[in-house]
Parts: C-alpha cells; structure tokens; sequence
C-alpha cells in the first residue's frame, strides 16, 4: 500500500455509509456468475449448512416431497408462536384455564397465536410421521444414512412428547383425563414404570406439581433436544453425502476425463494437486477435474424452493388458525371424567390398544414399533432399491412397512370415530 | 493447506508425554466422575421428598348419614360408601385401569374412559382392568364418626358391622 492514499473524507464517508454499512453486512452482492453463486452459500451463516451445489434429484419435488423441510419449518413456528403465548401463560391450577379465556378473550391476536401453535403441533406430527413413510419408501435408510434414520425416530419420539407435554397446559377437562391415563400406562412399564409415573407427576396424582413439570418439559427440555438434534440430521445429511438417490442418477465419467490409459481400470482423477482439509474430509470424491454430474448450485434453485415451502407452510397454517379454533374444554374437574375421555387423535390409536391390554397396548406393542424402527437399517442390509418410491427390490420391506402402518391407521380410525360414551362401540353415522 | 498424511508422532520428549497423559487421566476422571454425580444428583433433586395432596385417613361422617341400602359415591375422596343393612364398607372409584373415576351404573361401576365394568362389589366383570375395585378399611372411631384409611386395602367382601 502506497502512503499517498489519501484517507477519504469524512464527507464522502457519511455518503457512503449504507452502502458500506449494507457490504459489511452480506458479504456478497447479489450473485451474478458461478463463483459468486458459490461465494454467497459459502459465507452466509444462514445459507452455509447447505451446499454450494445441490444433485438435481434432490430438488424434484415428488421425491423427497419437501416433509422433512415442512417438519422443520412447522417446529419454526411452533417456537415463535409458543415463546408469545409464554408472556401470558402461569403454569398454576389456579390461573392456567384464566389464561387461555384471557388468550381468547382479551389479548390482543391471542386466539390467532394459539390456533397457530395447537394447529402446528398436530400438523408437525403428521408431517413427521408422512417424512418416516417417505424416507422408508424411498429406501433411505440405507448405508451410509443408518444412525441419521436412527435419530429420525429419536426426533419422532421428541415431537410425540412435546405434543403430550403441551396437552396438559390448558388445564382443561381433555388436558387433565387425557394426561392422568397418559402418566399411568406409564406406570405400567415393567420395573421403573412406577419411578417414572412418579417422577413425570412430581406426587401420586395430576395436580400442581405434575402441570409445573410438563411446562418446564415442553417449554425447555425439549425444544432445547429437539433444536440439537434437528441439526445433528441436517449436518449428517450433509456428511451422508447429500440426499438418497438412485443408483443411475450420476453419470458415468467418460473415459478420457479419468486420465486412464487403455486397459487399465478406471480409477478417479488423481490429479497431481495436494489435497486440501476440505477435500479429505469429503472422502474420495473430491472433484478436481470438471467431472459432469448432475448438481446445480445451490443459489437460486435450492434456496427458491426452500422459500416456496417456508411460505406455503406458512400460509397453510395461517389459513386454518383464522378458519379453526383451538379447543378448550370446561375447566379441570377432578372428580368427573367427560364420557368418554378421549386422548388427540394420533394417541387415539393407542388408547384403543390400551383399552383392550395396558400393558401390551401401551408399552409391549409401542415398544416394540419403536425397536422395530430403530433396527430397521441395521436389518435389512440390501443396498438395493434406493432412491426410488417403492422399488422393486423393496417388495417385502415396503410390504411388511405398509402393513404396520395400515394397522395403525385403523386403530386411530376406530378410537376417533367408532367408539362412544364408555368406550363402547358406535358407528359415526 | 496441505496436509500431511501419515500419523504425527505427536512429538515432544519423554517428559512431556508422561506429563500429558498424567493430565488425561485427571481430566478423564474428573469429567466422568462429574458426570456420574450430576446425573444421581439431578436424578434425587427431581424426586420430591415431600408430596401435597390430600390425607389418606380422614372421617366421613355419622353411620346416620349412610342409611341402609344406600351406595353414594363420595367425589372428592374418590371412594364409594356401601350400606346394607348394619354393614358398611368403602369401595375405592379410582379404575385399576388407568386411573379415570369410574361412575355409579345399575349393575355396579362402568368406568368412562376404556369400558372398564365393575358389579357392585367392585369385581371386573368386562373392559381392561387388571383388578377389582380394592375395598378400603373402615372403623368406627371413639366420637361415634366412621373413618375410612385408604393406605389400607382389605379384602373385598369384608364389612363393618355397626
Ligand atoms: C423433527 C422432525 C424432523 C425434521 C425437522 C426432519 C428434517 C429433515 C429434512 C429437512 C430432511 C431433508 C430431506 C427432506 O426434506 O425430506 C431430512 C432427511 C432425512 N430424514 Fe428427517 N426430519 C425429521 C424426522 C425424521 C424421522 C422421524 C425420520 C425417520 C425415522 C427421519 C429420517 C431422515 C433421513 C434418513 C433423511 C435422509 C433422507 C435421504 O437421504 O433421502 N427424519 N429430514
Ligand atoms: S381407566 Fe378405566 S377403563 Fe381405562
């Protein structure tokens, strides 16, 4: 640097000031060639958990479907609308059910804030469950994507205890029959079950205690798990290699780009450049020469869909809050179950099972469904048939899958709709 | 960045090896050893030592209050009071099952949440209940009133002659 650079003025500073206030802020202007392109996913905090480039299969919408994309952007929500409701909330006996007519009643797009949370929470358990059929079907499970499957059942269970935890905090007469059934088919886990009944009650019945812990569970043990545990998934996708693809979905570089000699085998480039920390921890991969593949860079086409569905889930949302309202039931009367008393749909399944053995309906038979799921990759070891919805290869994996699913679907069905005042069977119609 | 393959030697003499892996060791002992108390400690901080609810031995009233051939169904105490005759007795209304409050029918209890049935001395006679209704004991106490003790369950069939 030469010493006759004159500062610039003070003046000219002033001038300047948004514009430098603006650069020093995104590093990057508005990309307008592949480098840039490059630049701008690599060096923004927000954008940088994605990929420079992005395989083209990833991007087809009827593939992946964007669920895992709409489970995180539902728990987006959730987050947000939840820590408004908490300036309003007191998780007491006295004043929670006060809190929600005041939520209704006085506060100022109170109603709104809380279709928005409850209609979120069963739409993220829906949405998480359709993702698992998705990832299953697709065969993505597979190697080298076992441990991520594995914490996508551990985010599952996650959400199913948020969802549980919430239940209880409008300490209204669903709230307290559904919670007091809930915290005793815990008590039927065998050996601990009666520790653990105790410890999520904090007594030997639902009362004070037991709604004070459910609100520390649901507003800061577990989003705190479930936001560390999002981000191990979202970083092992990226360390897995990026989303499952078919087998065929990259094309064979031809030979002479492989440098090989005739009859040798093909082996990938091995270009005479020094490897650097970024290469080796990518694996073998690393493209030194410009291989043909199938990606496309991440900015616009991948960030423009992810948008689209942020704004779609958004939307979807906000339409069923101004048409739905949240349920709240007549405050919590101990001493008078509502006949009958019935759990949120996705438990309804589990409440039919139990009202035929406790302990087999609510914890033999889940336990099982759980260890099923998390064993899953490690049992079925054929690496065919991934990357593509219901493979051929995936007959029987698919068959057995669809199966279970289909036995769950109906139980919910009759818990939701077959079954009237004491449990007994009545028809909808 | 180049970065060299092989396995580093690590480097250092002798003494600065020792030295590091003495420092290891602590490290390793204390973090496991921390880790290992906070999690017995957190585990007895969770467990209240002392519940609040209501007391398990309490008094119901004079056995005029009960006449015979009645059964009412005491709410907030969740027990039943059965008389016939000169005998009484207090059936629990919590469901064996899980826990809902199970309601007065004609032929016993019927319980609202999973179709739990009872007969009228507290035997399962449909639904998932593991267990008949327990029958609690009750005793006449010195100022004439009935007293039921809920800590102690007896066997059904069991009653106070008054
Ligand atoms: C809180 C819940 C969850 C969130 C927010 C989430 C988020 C995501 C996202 C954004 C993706 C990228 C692809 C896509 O959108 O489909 C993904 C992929 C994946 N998810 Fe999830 N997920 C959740 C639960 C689950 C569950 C329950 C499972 C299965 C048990 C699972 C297993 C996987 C696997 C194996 C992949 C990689 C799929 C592939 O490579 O094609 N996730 N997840
Ligand atoms: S709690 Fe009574 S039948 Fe389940």
């Amino acid at each position: 640097m030469s010493k006759e650079t004159a500062s610039p003025s003070l003046l000219t500073a002033v001038k300047e000031l948004p514009g430098n206030v603006w650069k020093s802020l995104f590093r990057n202007p508005l990309p307008t060639n592949d480098l840039e392109r490059s630049s701008t996913s690599f060096t923004n905090f927000f954008l940088h958990i994605h990929p420079v480039k992005v395989h083209k299969n990833t991007l087809r919408p009827l593939y992946t479907l964007g669920l895992g994309l709409v489970s995180f952007f539902l728990f987006v929500i959730l987050v947000v609308t939840g820590i408004l409701l908490m300036f309003y909330y007191v998780p007491s006996t006295a004043q929670a059910y006060d809190r929600m007519l005041d939520l209704r009643g006085s506060v100022a797009f109170g109603t709104i804030l809380r279709n928005m949370h409850r209609w979120s929470a069963h739409g993220m358990v829906a949405v998480v469950v359709m993702h698992l059929c998705r990832v299953f079907l697709t065969g993505s499970y597979k190697k080298p994507r076992e441990f991520n499957w594995v914490l996508g059942v551990v985010l599952l269970l996650l959400t199913l205890l948020m969802s549980f935890t919430g239940y209880l905090l409008p300490w209204d007469q669903l709230a307290f029959w559904a919670i007091t059934v809930g915290t005793a088919i815990a008590g039927y886990a065998p050996v601990v079950g009666k520790d653990i009944q105790f410890l999520l009650m904090g007594g030997s019945t639902v009362g004070q205690e037991a709604l004070l812990r459910f609100y520390v569970l649901h507003v800061a043990v577990l989003p705190a798990t479930l936001t560390l545990a999002i981000a191990i998934h979202f970083w092992r996708i990226r360390k897995d290699g990026g989303l499952s693809r078919p087998a065929d979905a990259d094309p064979t570089p031809p030979m002479e780009m492989m440098g090989a000699q005739a009859g040798s085998k093909p082996s990938l480039p091995e270009g005479k450049k020094t490897y650097g920390l970024q290469g080796l921890v990518r694996g073998p991969l690393t493209k030194v020469n410009n291989i043909p593949d199938n990606t496309v860079f991440s900015w616009p086409n991948l960030f423009m869909s992810e948008l689209f569905v942020f704004v779609m889930t958004l939307a979807v949302i906000l339409v069923l809050a101004l048409l739905f309202n949240a349920p709240l039931e007549e405050p919590v009367n101990v001493m008078h179950p509502p006949n009958p008393a019935k759990a949120p749909w996705y438990f309804l399944g589990l409440q039919e099972m139990v009202s035929y053995s406790a302990f087999w309906g609510g914890i033999g038979v889940p336990g099982i469904f759980v260890g099923l799921l998390l064993l899953a990759p490690y049992l079925d070891r054929s690496p065919k048939g991934v990357g593509v919805w219901f493979s051929r290869d995936r007959l029987l994996a698919n068959t057995i899958f669809l199966t279970f699913l289909a036995a769950n679907i109906i139980f919910v069905i009759i818990g939701t709709f077959f079954r009237g005042p004491n449990w007994a069977f009545v028809t909808p119609w | 960045m180049a970065v060299n393959l092989k396995r580093s030697s690590g480097g250092g003499t002798q003494v600065a090896v020792s030295r590091r892996r003495m420092l290891a060791w602590i490290t390793g002992t204390g973090l496991v050893g921390s880790g290992v108390l906070s999690a017995v400690s957190n585990f007895v901080f969770i467990k209240p030592r002392a519940t609040y609810g209501q007391p398990q031995r309490f008094s119901i009233g004079k056995p005029e209050d009960f006449p015979p051939g009645t059964r009412i169904a005491l709410e907030t105490r969740r027990i039943c009071v059965v008389r016939e005759g000169n005998r009484l007795a207090a059936l629990s209304t919590t469901c064996t099952h899980l826990g809902c409050i199970v309601g007065l029918a004609d032929t016993g209890f019927a319980c609202p949440c999973h179709g739990s049935r009872f007969d009228a001395d507290g035997t399962v006679t449909g639904g998932p209940a593991p267990r008949p209704l327990p029958w609690f004991k009750v005793t006449l106490a010195p100022n004439g009133e009935i007293e039921v003790d809920k800590d102690t369950e007896i066997t059904p069939g069991s009653y106070l002659t008054l």
